[in-house]
This record gives C-alpha cells, structure tokens and sequence, in this order.
C-alpha cells in the first residue's frame, strides 16, 4: 500500500498573526515625504494627496505609503461642484465617505474623545492597503505633526484602554499625544484639555486599524500650542480651494517648519496567515519498500541488494497530499532525505498556507 | 547523557496544478485525506552495502544529498512511491501492461488490462482497487477511460471532461480503454503523435511508464 488515511487529529489549522513595519521594504519608519505633481494636478488631487517616502517624479521605486485628504461636513475649503449647489464639494464628498464608513449614519457626528466638534471637519490619512496587509497593529503608530507654531507626536491609546471599543469601521482608539500607545500624563497635558494627551477640543482624532485609517481631528491641531496644538492653518471657505491636502501633508513631512528633522511616522502592520498543519506519521512497519527503479534489480522486481530483503532502507523525499479519487493535490519536499526502515518511525509535520 | 532526537521535521507544501484547478472548483473536491511518500531523486546504487566504516556508513551517499525544490505540474512529483510491505519481502510489486509500448492507427482503439507481479504473496493479480492511467497529452486519444471500478470517486474521474491544450487526464479501472484521435490538425506535417501512458497501481503503488505513438492514416 502507497496511500495512507489521515486521521482527524491528524489536522490542525492554525491562524497566526504576522506583524511587520508597514512602509515600503517593511521599514516601520518613514522620515522622508513627497507627493507626486502629476497625481496633485491631476483630479484626484482635489480629493487626497498620494504620499511618498521617495519622490515620484525622479524614482522609479517610489511607491505609495498612504494618502491624506481633507474632509468637511459643509463642504468648506474646497471649490464646490456646482456654485448654485453649496455644501457639495470634494471635502464634503470625503467627509460623507468616513461617515457612511466608520459612523454608517449621515445623521451622526464624529465625536473625539468625548468632544464632538461644531466644525465638523477632519484630516484623513489612509495607509495603502498593501502596507499595511490586514490591519495596522496597534500601539506601534507614532506620528510627529510639526508647524511653525511646534510639534506633537500622536499615538493610539490603545495601552491606556482597558476594554476595546468598535464601531462600523471596527475597533476604534482615540489619537492622544504621546507615544507607542499610551498618552502624556497629567503634567505634560494642558490644563484645559478633556483628559491626558487630549485637548479642550477632545482628542487629536480616531485610530482605525482595521481600515488602515486616522482620522485627524481638525479644530485640536488648529489650537495654539500652549491649549496642545500646532496652530495649524485650515482653510474654511465656502467656494474656495484653500488647499488643506497640501496643509497636512507639509505638517507630517515637516517641511519648512520647527519640525525639520523630526518628521517621523512609525507604523507596524499585521496580518493574520491561516495554516493547515498536517502531521504525516510513518509508523516502524511502513514505508519501508520503494518503487523507485533503482531500487530493484531486473525487470522482475528483485531488491536490489539481499540485505534490503530483512532490513530494507528507504528515503523519503517527498511527502505527496492526496483526496479520495488519489488525485495529488499538494506536495511537499524535504531539505534532505528522511532515513526510514523497520527500527525508525517518521513524523513529518506539512504547513499548507492559503 | 545526550540529546533527544529532534525528530520532527516541518516542510512547507504547495498546490499543484490539479490541486490549484480543484481548489478553484470550489465544489469540495478538494479535500486532502490521504498522502503517501516517495524517494523521487535517490538512486538506490548509490547505497553501498560494503562500505568499509559499517553500516551506518551504507547510506553516506545519500542522506545529505540536496533535493530539488516541488514541483507544481502534477505528474513530475511522487513518480517512485514507498511502500508498505511485509519484512522479508524479496521481490517488489511490478505492473505488467502487456505492452512495452503502443502504437495506434488513428481511430484504432486498445484496451488495456493491467497485472501486478510479485503482491501480497501472489505471482499475478489483478489489484482490488484498480489501476489509475494518466495520459500526458489528452488530444491525442479521442476516448480514454477505464472500466471496472465503480466507485464514486473513480466513477467522477472517468467522466471529467478535458478540454483545451494539451493537459493530462487521470482515469480509474481495470481495464484502460484506448482510442486514437481522427483528428488531423493536430498532427500538423508530422506522420505521428508521441505521449506516454503512466499507470500504477492503486494498492501497490506499483507503475510503469509506456510511451505512445499515434499514426496519421490519412
């Protein structure tokens, strides 16, 4: 006999989660940002910025690492579709995107850490979903907003919070300042603010790790930075292109301001890979005769050397996976041959990944 | 005092063309429940029985050989499968087809009925579970099926339609029916078509590889 039956405990399916940077060459850092003229003027570049640890326009490497755009609930800072029709303009198309996305009600606010905001208006940053494969790992996202007015680092609480809230867009962390998933303490935190590493304005926005997003809350980084803000400068006009992609992308990259040298955006992806484990279990008594040409002499099947008769020795090679109808569905091969006669018994464990 | 054999060995396994085409069905085909090993690229002569340092030495040869990363064509992988025999066995299960090689008209047909020599104590036997044919390239027979063998899962093989290039079909039976293609395309401005014929037993695991050559009559 050549087949063998598996046994039911001889399966085990395993999910393990892979966690690795998230940018181009799975570095957890970026430091260096640029976006591409040509996506920039082009149509898309009234929605989002594509983002770049390399310049676009003279690598042929570069990739995108993320994109930020600008979303208002009344449409401000971008010229709108139609000047007769107000409010619906591409911030205002953003804005309706997250809030069909993380708050499925056109009716709900976004609300930050217990603030919710009379201008409703938010920065979005969305990790490239090759980057960050199945989901951002919490805790690992530090992000170093700079102006002229100072510089922040942003984190996800997620090490502060004992019990993990979800809404439409899964799990959700507040944005604090602070780093590696815990915020400021008291001392570093404005008087004013709602609680540690907030500020009066709630948190600095929502960390979305199941959708690979951060979602920047507006009126916090244009707070002064004594009140924990960078004084950064959103536009609100009602049928103008103030250019707030623009505005955010120069405060992660830190171009021109107190931040140069300091832009960092750290990030760790994760990913859950689901093995089949088979365990193929040759016991003393099997396996132990081949088929293999040269292992008999002649063409009428006498073993090659007598002493194979009583103490045969095989190699095994490779480990064939089969169905019902014997047909071969998957292989695998050893580094090295696996000695096996009557005195060995053989345990090959066989990862299948899908 | 020493270490414990660190026995168990964990290797990574890939899909093979059958396994990819059965997972893609989607229709539950593809359920792995069985496996089998095989010694694919040793070379038994290399084993040396007279080696002068003892017998741990006899398999020197071969135990630290690198081994050619898997294949994903179906039919290049477990050619030479190990088996389970009786201790003292001194003659290994060989198929006998009946034919060292065939050669077909088109249209003629052939049937084929496999033996195993030397199983389980018997000079010649028919294999209770039948034999399965693979025929390398499909187009060159117009009919390829086996009989014999009314399993569901043999029933299913015996039935699937290959369409298309020239892949390979797998048929269940006894008896292996053959029937050379009428078709002259294929032949293009050759006199003859070549593919081989693998059969193997399905409880010996026993094979043996016959090449075919189909001749344009017309």
């Amino acid at each position: 006999m050549s087949f063998k039956r598996l046994d039911p405990e001889d399966f085990l399916i395993s999910a393990d989660s892979i966690t690795a940077g998230a940018w181009s060459g799975n570095s957890p850092s970026i430091t260096t940002f640029f976006t591409s003229s040509v996506q920039e003027a082009g149509s898309s570049g009234d929605y989002y910025l594509n983002v770049y640890s390399e310049n676009p326009d003279t690598s042929n490497t570069a990739s995108v690492e993320f994109a930020v755009a600008f979303g208002d609930s009344a449409g401000s800072g971008s010229i709108l579709y139609d000047p007769g029709q107000n409010g619906k303009s591409p911030s205002s198309t953003v804005f309706g995107q997250f809030q069909n996305i993380v708050l499925g009600d056109e009716n709900n606010n976004f609300i930050f850490g217990g603030v919710t905001p009379v201008t409703q208006s938010f920065f979005a940053l969305s990790v490239e979903r090759s980057k960050y494969k199945g989901s951002i790992f919490p805790g690992t996202m530090n992000l170093v907003l700079s102006s002229s007015a100072g510089f922040i680092t942003l984190t996800d609480n997620s090490r502060d919070v004992s019990t993990t809230v979800f809404n439409e867009a899964g799990r959700v962390f507040q944005l604090v300042s602070g780093s590696n998933g815990n915020a400021i303490g008291e001392g570093d935190t404005p008087a004013s603010a709602v609680s540690n590493g907030m500020t009066i304005s709630g948190s600095y926005g929502l960390f979305l790790p199941d959708i690979g997003c951060l979602l920047l809350n507006a009126p916090a980084l244009e707070l002064p930075e004594a009140d924990g803000g960078i004084a950064l400068d959103v536009g609100y006009q009602t049928n103008g292109d103030d250019d707030n992609n623009r505005a955010i992308f120069e405060v992660v990259s830190g171009s021109g301001t107190t931040g140069v040298g300091k832009a960092n955006f750290l990030l760790n992806s994760q990913e859950n890979i689901t093995s089949d484990f088979l365990f193929i279990r040759a016991r003393n008594s099997e396996y132990n005769y081949s088929e293999n040409p040269s292992f008999i002499s002649g063409s009428t099947g006498e073993v090659l050397y007598t002493n194979f008769i009583n103490a045969p020795q095989t190699f095994i090679t490779s480990v064939g996976l089969y169905n019902d109808a014997n047909e071969l569905l998957a292989v695998a091969k050893l580094s090295k041959p696996l000695k096996k006669d009557f005195t060995k018994e053989a345990l090959v464990r066989v990862k299948l990944d899908f | 005092m020493g270490y414990l054999n660190n026995s168990i060995v964990t290797i990574d396994a890939i899909l093979t063309n059958k396994g990819r085409e059965l997972l893609a069905r989607g229709d539950g085909s593809f359920k792995i429940t069985q496996f089998a090993l095989a010694d694919d690229e040793i070379d038994y002569t290399l084993y040396n029985p007279t080696h002068p340092s003892g017998s741990a030495f006899y398999g020197q040869a071969l135990e630290n050989m690198p081994l050619l990363e898997a294949f994903p064509e179906t039919t290049q992988n477990l050619k030479y499968k190990l088996t389970t025999l009786p201790r003292g066995t001194a003659k290994m299960p060989v198929l006998d087809a009946g034919f060292a090689a065939i050669t077909l008209k088109q249209g003629a047909s052939l049937a084929i009925t496999p033996q195993t020599l030397n199983y389980l104590g018997n000079n010649q036997i028919f294999e209770t579970s039948g034999y399965t044919a693979t025929l390398a390239d499909v187009r060159t027979l117009s009919n390829f099926n086996g009989v014999g063998i009314n399993t569901e899962q043999a029933e299913a093989l015996n039935q699937t339609q290959t369409i298309g290039t020239n892949v390979s079909k797998t048929v269940v039976g006894t008896t292996i029916n053959l029937t050379a293609t009428t078709v002259n395309t294929l032949f293009g401005s050759n006199t003859q078509l070549n593919t081989t014929l693998q059969i193997v037993g399905r409880d010996s695991g026993a094979r043996i590889t016959i090449p075919v050559t189909i001749t344009k009559t017309t």
